[in-house]
């Protein structure tokens, strides 16, 4: 994977090249709307980490330009501006995902992780009910069921497994699933994640599979591993 | 006199000479219109009296009922001037007739007018000229009777108008002026007072200062009144953006101070402890960006009309196993039907923040519930715990930021999170109060009731 990285702030570039370079994920830096444009023209990127406020104009001017010349690679808005007006601006603008200043690295590359994989499924209608080896999610009666055993999920126990499996072995941090998951525009600044997903990993176990890996201080990943 | 008023009270003199210049104006105004119509009653009233006499002197009543009313001929007319001129010795009209030639038959003076009501000059008493309102009418054999009157009391009252006018308004002006003066010094001595507080907390900042209220009354009172009120709310939230300010300071001070122990002493632990005291510090970072936004309506969400119950439901879904992890319970219900025109992120927060509160705040083994009624034209959302509840004087004190129960002062958390409930409640109209369950804490939220369609 390759993304450009938009940012001024030479500690912070060298922080993201350096987090997506040991995640993997090759760059290219531009620190100012000007690079931005020309770099953003001459390669096709997987993804770019968009820095909102720039010395010499705006990410959101920037991406509306980029917008105008054709399709655009999937874009993680980053800004000192947090609040929920500011992350709506930037969404409306056309980024596939908004992440406030400070941020951990582990959030960072989670969330370049998930939009750069979102990309191919642009488009399609309905999303698939996912299934990851013998384990598979059975809408009508809000179950999970591996092999031949099932067990009823609650509404939000449904749906955090079933944003798990549709990010398989990816890492999916606490704050992108109280986004995705609960829809909170708030930091709720209680363990809500961990209470709830300690609860989902006891259900699973009653079906005789624990696939989900925490990470401490990161966040969780489902192991396509654990449920063959 | 008026410029040291100026200077005393910039803007009375102003005042003074606009209010006295459009009261002059009115004043003069006035005075010609009396006067023109005091001139045209006293001529109309002469010109009525004229037609009067005219027709009591051309006219012969009939004999009997049968026999109608007829002119009279010059000779009856000649007849009755010669009687009335035996009868009366002084009057203020003369009858006059003259034959077709102009010769005088009847009457005295020589004075021929057009027919018709016309004014004269004649020569009264033979010496003094003078002037008169004359009525003229030929009769049928070519003479012409002629009726002049010369009203002393209506020229007396015509020469006295103007005078009588221009008396009174210039006594009128001077009162009226004298009025406006004291009027306008008035006012300005009863602003002094307030523009000198207002230039007092301007100057120094003194918000303490208040508007004096001796010797005013009626609108000055209420003026002051209002200023005064104004004037404690801006202490009131001055002091609290005050406390709020070194509430802050004290509370980013002891995250700071671990974090800066923990970069610079020794421990494998430390990255991690240092990682934790900086999620706290951007944890309450967070929060007050959240209050401003609430409390400055600036949440970004719409307001529509939510089922109470079905969002209860929802977060106690998601609360409950958090509450359970904590060693609580939580019970929903009763949960009776009604909406409210609000915002649901932000009343899903409000729940979240109440049930976080006894998750964080009540002892391994305390219950809770939560339920929602209708009273009256109010939807009141009810959570009672059996936890150990708040002394009384705490439960004004933990509404507001930064603030912690006092058996809650060492635990984590950004001491927001009632503040940001108080502000969403309050957001919605809405009323928060925290009291007592004997045991635990009630906290009742009474919102408008959505009225079904």
């Amino acid at each position: 994977m390759h993304c450009l990285v938009v940012e001024d702030d030479p500690v912070i570039a060298g922080h993201i090249v350096d987090g997506l370079g040991a995640a993997g994920i090759a760059t290219t830096l531009a620190v100012n709307a000007a690079q931005a444009l020309e770099r953003g023209r001459a390669v096709a990127f997987d993804g770019v980490v968009l820095d909102r406020l720039l010395p010499d104009g705006n990410g959101i001017d920037v991406l509306r330009t980029w917008r105008r010349h054709g399709p655009v690679p999937p874009v993680l808005m980053l800004s000192a501006l947090g609040s929920v007006k500011d992350r709506i601006e930037g969404l409306e603008s056309g980024a596939d995902d908004y992440l406030a200043k400070p941020f951990h690295m582990a959030e960072l590359v989670a969330r370049v992780n998930a939009i750069a994989r979102r990309l191919p499924q642009r488009g399609s209608s309905e999303p698939a009910v996912p299934s990851v080896g013998r384990l598979r999610l059975d809408p009508s009666r809000h179950a999970a069921c591996f092999a031949t055993a099932s067990v009823e999920l609650n509404r939000k126990l449904y749906s955090l497994l079933a944003h798990l499996m549709l990010h398989t072995d990816r890492l999916v941090t606490r704050d992108m699933l109280l986004e995705h998951v609960w829809g909170y525009s708030f930091s709720p600044g209680t363990n809500i994640v961990e209470s709830n997903m300690s609860r989902l990993r006891s259900r699973l176990q009653e079906l005789g599979i624990d696939p989900i890996l925490t990470r401490r201080g990161e966040g969780y990943v489902l192991l396509a591993g654990a449920c063959r | 006199m008026i410029g040291a008023a100026r200077d005393r009270w910039p803007g009375a003199g102003r005042m003074f000479f606009m209010i006295g210049g459009v009261f002059t104006l009115a004043m003069l105004a006035m005075g010609t219109l009396v006067f023109v119509v005091a001139e045209r009653t006293v001529a109309l009233h002469i010109d009525r009296d004229l037609i009067h006499h005219q027709d009591k002197f051309l006219h012969v009543p009939g004999a009997s009922p049968s026999a109608p009313e007829r002119a009279a001929t010059s000779a009856e007319v000649a007849a009755r001037i010669r009687d009335w001129q035996a009868r009366k010795i002084t009057s203020e009209r003369t009858y006059t007739l003259f034959d077709p030639a102009g010769r005088i038959v009847a009457g005295r003076l020589n004075v021929r007018p057009p027919p018709g009501l016309s004014d004269v000059l004649f020569l009264g008493g033979g010496r003094t000229w003078q002037s008169g309102r004359a009525l003229a009418a030929p009769l049928a054999d070519g003479s012409l009777f002629v009726i002049v009157q010369h009203s002393e009391a209506a020229a007396g009252l015509r020469a006295l108008l103007p005078h009588l006018v221009i008396g009174a308004f210039f006594a009128a002006l001077t009162a009226g002026l004298g009025a406006t003066w004291y009027f306008a010094h008035l006012t300005a001595r009863r602003l002094a007072a307030t523009g000198a507080t207002a230039d007092a907390i301007a100057a120094a900042g003194d918000l303490s200062r208040r508007v004096p209220m001796a010797g005013l009354d009626g609108m000055f009172a209420r003026q002051a009144q209002s200023l005064n009120r104004m004037l404690d709310r801006m202490e009131s939230m001055a002091e609290t953006q005050r406390h709020f300010a070194s509430a802050l300071a004290h509370d980013l001070r002891t995250p700071l101070t671990r974090l800066s122990t923990l970069l610079t002493g020794p421990g494998d632990d430390a990255h991690a402890a240092a990682e934790r005291e900086c999620a706290g510090i951007i944890t309450i970072f967070d929060a007050l960006l959240r209050l401003a936004e609430i409390e400055g309506g600036r949440h970004g969400g719409a307001m529509v009309a939510l089922s109470l119950g079905a969002l209860v439901e929802d977060v106690a879904e998601t609360m409950e196993p958090v509450i359970a992890d904590a060693g609580g319970t939580l019970i929903t219900g009763p949960l009776d039907p009604v909406a409210i025109h609000g915002d649901a992120g932000l009343i899903t927060q409000l729940l979240v923040n109440l049930l976080q509160n006894v998750a964080t705040h009540t002892p391994v083994g305390t219950s809770a519930r939560l339920s929602v009624h209708r009273v009256g034209d109010h939807a009141e959302l009810l959570l009672r715990d059996d936890g150990p509840g708040l002394p009384q004087q705490d439960c004004a004190r933990v509404l507001r930021p930064l603030e912690r129960g006092g058996a809650a002062s060492g635990r984590r958390g950004s001491g927001l999170g009632l503040s940001i409930a108080q502000a969403i409640v309050r957001f919605h109209q809405g009323r928060l109060h925290l009291g007592d369950n004997g045991p635990g804490l009630e906290v009742r939220i009474a919102f408008p009731a959505v009225v079904p369609a």
